[in-house]
């Protein structure tokens, strides 16, 4: 079943059309990653889809509620981490969770216990005295994302909830969230950060100019737009003279940092590289050093926004 | 528990620090205690009605409502800080609607208006307790100035807070203005007896009726004047309130 289902969805500020047309269907359990380059389109998206502004045209269903005729009924049942920090900055950290609860209707004990688990859970036991004024960026972060978890929901937007964490926070939260969908809880997630997405997101989309250019899984994504593949070749020595052995052979780079690396990019990558070993051999060159790099989301993602950037140009 | 009930926890929780208490309480009680007294040997008595008032007694029932008009000033700060820190946008991305963060901020001053105003009230009590006349409209008078007094002066501060959005802007506003209220006013001293300009000018500030409501309630003195007063103060309580809700509601996330 669908946790998010949009059609048509669309926002405009005067000419400017933030969000285009967009399509989106978000089953239960996954976290579903939403990407896109910066004025992408993402936090309009999920501003639209967290009721907290119209939209201009489309529908939308948020956990099969009618979200731009009931948007409270919609709010009472999904948790939002926003991009921009939100904190008292009065309230001490334990202080903020428990109000937070208070302000979900949490009854009072289970509020408590909540507050515990999360101290520990994102590492605030020691600073559950401090005021949040007195927090650093991405220990605020952390209070503002464990905060969100004091109340139950069943779809959770998070939008870039990792900006400011260092990598050990980041990979705890992460873990902490896959934790959660594996008991069920949808997530929408976006960042900036594709390692990121590659590492917690069942499925992508991948958004530019307001309008959504690819939708899969991070695997599928790969097996579709990411045909072409990076080997590496380094030689010991410098060979200057390679780029005319070379000569005729496409789809690959030459540079003398530390030796010679050729750095074949190709969707026939093999192919190329097969030729490159048949001169190389032929000319008793010696190889150092053959890697195949993997292909990432991140690469994926910049040839999908480049060929997007190009077509509407 | 309903939604504006928790919102109005929430309010109370952040307002009520050490920095506001004593805000509240010790800055009216130097006024008292101290400009009171020492303004004696400059003002010894104030005719006020058919009755002559000690000079600590006129300044501790101008106090109250001052006072009211300082816990106003909450309702400008908890959404200005609201802004400022993400609150706001959290808030409404949660199980509430603006009218539910509207009505919160009204209650929070409405009940930060009325303890204050009973603060007051008591620490005062010892310097005006020789010319108080309790009758039946003494405590309806109290509790109408400090609820349509907070509204009022709330709204004041919740426009402030909504059209300006550097901190230094919202500081600078809102204390001169408040400033001017707190001043040009007959919180202080009576208007009768100034020069013409300035005790007018008395009469362009909804400070000076919400004080002249307050003394009449104290004093016993309530006529004709005062219930003109009163329906001023609820005709630009509504007015303000009106604005205030208008520019909250259109706020932009």
């Amino acid at each position: 079943m669908s946790c998010i289902e949009t059609k048509s969805l669309s926002k405009s500020y005067g000419v400017i059309n933030a969000v285009d047309d967009i399509d989106l269907s978000v089953n239960n359990g996954k976290i579903f990653g939403f990407l896109g380059p910066n004025g992408a389109g993402k936090t309009t998206t999920i501003k639209l889809l967290t009721t907290l502004i119209p939209p201009t045209a489309g529908t939308m269903k948020i956990l099969g509620i009618d979200a731009i005729r009931s948007p409270l009924e919609v709010r009472k049942k999904i948790g939002v981490v926003l991009q921009q920090p939100s904190y008292e900055p009065t309230l001490s950290v334990e202080k903020s969770l428990e109000k937070y609860g208070m302000m979900w209707n949490v009854e009072r004990k289970l509020r408590q216990d909540r507050v515990e688990e999360l101290l520990l859970s994102f590492d605030l036991a020691e600073l559950r005295n401090i005021k949040n004024d007195e927090l650093s960026i991405g220990q605020r972060r952390r209070v503002q994302v464990a905060r969100e978890f004091m109340h139950d929901m069943n779809l959770l937007f998070l939008d870039e909830p990792t900006v400011g964490l260092d990598p050990s926070a980041r990979r705890g939260l992460l873990d902490f969230i896959k934790d959660k969908a594996k008991d069920g809880l949808t997530v929408f997630f976006t960042t900036h950060l594709l390692n990121e997405a590659e590492y917690i997101c069942n499925e992508v989309a991948i958004i530019n100019k307001g309008k959504i250019i690819a939708v899969d899984s991070p695997e599928e994504l790969k097996n579709k737009f990411g045909r072409e593949k990076t080997i590496k070749i380094h030689l010991d020595t410098i060979r200057k003279d390679l780029s005319d052995l070379l000569i005729g052979i496409k789809d690959y780079e030459l540079d003398f940092n530390s030796g010679t690396n050729i750095t074949i990019r190709s969707n026939d990558s093999e192919e190329v590289l097969l030729k490159i070993l048949q001169i190389l051999t032929a000319n008793n060159i010696v190889i150092e050093d053959l890697s195949a790099i993997p292909t990432s989301l991140e690469e994926i993602f910049l040839s999908v926004v480049n060929k997007s950037n190009a077509s509407s140009n | 528990m309903h939604p504006v009930i928790r919102l109005v926890n929430r309010n109370l929780t952040i307002s009520l620090n050490k920095g506001f208490m004593i805000w509240q309480v010790i800055f009216p009680l130097i006024y008292i205690f101290v400009g009171g007294f020492a303004y004696t040997a400059l003002i010894d008595s104030v005719s006020y009605g058919n009755k002559t008032l000690g000079y600590p007694a006129y300044i501790a029932s101008g106090m109250i409502g001052f006072n009211i008009m300082n816990s106003a000033l909450v309702s400008g700060i908890i959404i200005w800080n609201d802004r400022r820190h993400g609150m706001f946008e959290q808030i409404l991305v949660g199980p509430f609607t603006r009218t539910h963060y509207i009505l919160s901020n009204v209650y929070t001053i409405g009940i930060i208006g009325l303890i204050s105003a009973t603060l007051i009230t008591a620490v005062g009590y010892p310097l005006f307790f020789e010319s108080v006349e309790f009758n039946f409209l003494t405590m309806p008078l109290l509790v109408f100035a400090s609820v349509v007094g907070s509204i009022l002066f709330g709204s004041i501060a919740s426009i402030i807070s909504t059209r300006l959005k550097s901190s230094e802007g919202f500081n600078v506003v809102i204390n001169t203005v408040f400033l001017f209220f707190a001043f040009v006013s007959t919180a202080f001293y009576p208007a009768e007896g100034s020069p013409v300009p300035l005790s007018i000018a008395f009469y362009f500030n909804p400070l000076t009726y919400l004080v002249d409501v307050v003394r009449a309630g104290i004093f016993g003195n309530f006529d004709t004047f005062v219930a003109i007063e009163m329906l001023v103060l609820v005709t630009l309580t509504l007015t303000l309130f009106s604005i205030a809700t208008k520019l909250l509601a259109k706020l932009e996330l």
